[in-house]
């Protein structure tokens, strides 16, 4: 089995950050703010947080954040759940969130909570739902797809109603993701990809049927997603790498217990330690 | 010439002449990234010589747009520029109209009014001509698709909600799994069945736009997402029509495991839209239903039987499986009768036994050159399995067809003996 080229990983993420000039980081810097989640949390799961300096980044997230409390992707652009999520990632790890007024962050996230208890991305009202095949889809009768699978496991496991999920039921649709190659589909028919190593993997974790997949096969495959010359890992063995799938791949590596990897909550998808620091501090 | 030597007035330049291209062709269907060596082949193919005849500037001597037939290209070689310059402008434009808005809505006095709306009035022109051009470039930016329902909504117009939905469709004809364009399409949506009647039309037109979609973009979560949102719509009748109208297609695509999944939808939507009326149609509307729930699995076996090894397909007759056991378990709920107890164990039986046969058929690996038998052969026995344990009446069932379910365990370590642990499931051994 191949090995993880974590120096090559760090230096790959880190040259990413100063790519800021060609089409296709312009057309992405909508998402700069998960992108930064992306490569500051496989940091420090490498154990390369230091490298960065923060005192930039967060002085950057802090201009992100929108007078209703909630963040943007980037300076000027409009706020969004998903980016104030990677906000308060972020400044998690550097250890910093006592530079948010928590009460108007949580006022922006309370305001989008809708009637039948979903909750809306922003102003303009988009949400994301159980299916019969035990799976959850982006909403009520979507297509049960491993992403969102993850986001409502994620969720019932934070507020502690993980018992309202039928585990055999939706273990066993996500055992099914395991191909021969060892990787991990999202959905049925579907090429395996990094990203599900993730998001398969948690949800099975957190409801206890991880045994149900071959742990090896998958470590395997995650290993053999990487650009071992330039760093980074991508979506499936030999194809263009990017934040999204090194990060991922790391993360499910930490998940599978790799050596020399911070371990990852499952459920917050952050180090475990930034976690307890948070919970011991009150 | 390089990207780094394009300076703002340049850029600008060439922002202008974008926009002005999609102001003059309001019907472009299409938009593409041309390597600039291409643009003398593109020529060529149309058969122009020297000096061009409609297009002015944008014929055979422009090297940075081309524009014919209502397609648009652009040079890859402006991308970056014209993206910064649109991206600049826009939040220029976005930033003035935001501040004139609130400026407007805090000033009550006349000539405030009449000077804060005039003004707001050109910045929101600015606003829509600059995010259309930001949006063709970079589909995903939010921000942009968000002022476009900002002005709108205070505009309220129908034309400007057509428009949306015109400019949305542009963008999915190259980037169909763009969630933004998606969900700015069910916004519109949203705000045009507030108010106008020609819903029905709307969602016909919906339907044939995912499926044209999907054609091109196989198993597109969001664009059959979309589809699904709009089966909330629709009445049973149309749900009635979607299904019996997408049933070839679905034949077509045994591997697409979204478009079932779409089928899945109309049919739980239909046997949910069969209560709440009158004593009378209940009854018909409950034979109706199982019908349908029949003839899905009739067809789901000849495509089993025909495509050998589709995941996709072996999943969707799980949903029918557990469908037809519960129609089956209601119809008699009606009386206690023991006759219709009995009546409805038989035909339970006849059910199960029918999916035995089916699985003694799949699980003879035929041949090992392909994975496709090994694959049928798997999925047959994991369905089968999955069938047991969600199916209370298994426990009280026939011998015989117990009898033939001893070799699914051989079946099963012989397919796939990574899957052997489902073998363990609590409810399997009380059935056995």
């Amino acid at each position: 089995m191949g090995e993880l080229a974590v120096y090559k990983h760090v230096h790959y993420i880190l040259s990413v950050e100063k790519r800021k000039d060609s089409f296709e980081s312009v057309v992405m810097d909508h998402l700069r703010m998960n992108g930064a989640y992306w490569g500051l949390t496989t940091l420090d799961l490498l154990g390369k947080l230091g490298t960065v300096n923060a005192d930039e980044v967060i002085s950057w997230i802090m201009k992100c954040q929108h007078e209703s409390g909630g963040f943007a992707g980037n300076i000027g652009h409009d706020p969004h759940i998903l980016y104030t999520l990677s906000a308060v990632q972020v400044l998690a790890l550097f250890n910093k969130l006592d530079v948010l007024d928590t009460d108007k962050v949580a006022a922006y996230i309370i305001g989008l909570q809708n009637e039948d208890g979903s909750f809306s991305g922003d102003m303009w009202g988009e949400v994301d739902t159980r299916n019969l095949d035990g799976g959850f889809g982006c909403t009520p009768g979507g297509e049960s797809h491993a992403g969102q699978i993850f986001c409502c496991v994620g969720a019932l496991a934070i507020a502690g109603s993980l018992h309202h999920i039928d585990k055999d039921l939706l273990g066993w649709w996500l055992c099914e993701r395991q191909v021969k190659s060892g990787g991990l589909n999202g959905r049925p028919e579907k090429l395996p990809d990094v990203c599900y190593s993730w998001w398969v993997l948690s949800s099975l974790i957190l409801i206890d049927r991880v045994h149900w997949i071959d742990k090896e096969k998958l470590v395997k495959f995650i290993l053999d997603c990487q650009d071992v010359e330039n760093g980074g890992i991508s979506d499936r063995p030999n194809d263009a790498v990017d934040v999204f799938h090194t990060y991922f791949g790391v993360a499910g590596l930490s998940l599978l217990e790799y050596p020399g990897l911070k371990a990852i909550d499952p459920a917050y998808a952050l180090p475990v330690n930034v976690i307890n620091r948070i919970f011991f501090s009150r | 010439m390089n990207e780094n030597s394009w300076d703002e007035n340049r850029a600008m330049d060439l922002l202008n002449q974008f926009e002005a291209i999609l102001e003059s062709d309001p019907l472009i269907d299409e938009v593409g990234f041309i390597h600039p060596s291409q643009f003398v082949t593109l020529s060529n193919e149309c058969g122009e010589s020297g000096d061009s005849s409609e297009d002015g500037a944008f014929g055979p001597k422009n090297t940075k747009f081309w524009n014919r037939d209502h397609k648009l290209g652009i040079s890859t070689e402006v991308l970056l520029p014209l993206c910064k310059a649109a991206k600049s402008a826009f939040m220029d434009a976005l930033k003035q109209y935001k501040n004139l808005c609130s400026f407007s809505d805090n000033n009550h006095e006349d000539e405030n009014i009449m000077f804060g709306s005039l003004s707001c009035l050109s910045f929101e022109s600015e606003v829509m001509k600059h995010g259309r051009a930001v949006l063709l470039l970079s589909c995903d930016f939010g921000t942009a698709w968000n002022s476009r329902k900002l002005v709108v909504s205070k505009k309220q117009q129908l034309s400007m909600l057509m428009d949306e939905l015109l400019l949305s469709a542009l963008v999915l004809s190259y980037s169909p799994k763009s969630e933004q364009a998606w969900s700015h399409r069910r916004w519109v949506i949203k705000m045009i069945a507030g108010k106008h009647s020609n819903l029905q039309d709307i969602m016909a037109k919906e339907s044939e736009l995912v499926e044209k979609i999907a054609e091109r973009s196989k198993m597109n979560y969001r664009a059959w997402n979309h589809r699904c949102w709009l089966v909330s719509y629709m009445t049973r009748e149309q749900m009635l029509h979607e299904l019996k109208k997408s049933r070839d297609w679905a034949g077509l695509h045994v591997a697409d495991n979204s478009c079932f999944h779409y089928r899945r939808r109309l049919i739980l939507g239909i046997s949910e839209n069969s209560c709440c009326k009158q004593e009378g149609e209940n009854s018909s509307y409950d034979v109706e239903n199982y019908q349908i729930v029949k003839e899905e699995l009739d067809l789901n076996e000849v495509l089993i039987k025909r495509y050998i090894g589709r995941e996709a397909l072996w999943l969707h007759r799980r949903f029918l499986s557990l469908c037809m056991i519960r129609h089956l378990t209601t119809m008699h709920d009606i009386s206690c009768h023991p006759e219709q107890k009995t009546s409805m164990d038989n035909e339970i039986n006849i059910f199960l036994d029918n999916e035995s046969c089916l699985l003694n058929y799949c699980s003879t690996i035929q041949d090992t050159e392909f994975e496709d038998f090994k694959a049928q052969a798997m999925y047959s026995a994991v369905y089968f399995l999955w069938l047991i344990t969600q199916i209370p009446q298994f426990r009280e069932i026939d011998l015989q067809v117990k009898l033939r379910t001893e070799n699914l365990k051989t079946i099963l370590h012989e397919a796939c003996p990574e899957r052997s642990f489902l073998w363990g499931f609590p409810d399997l051994n009380g059935s056995f």
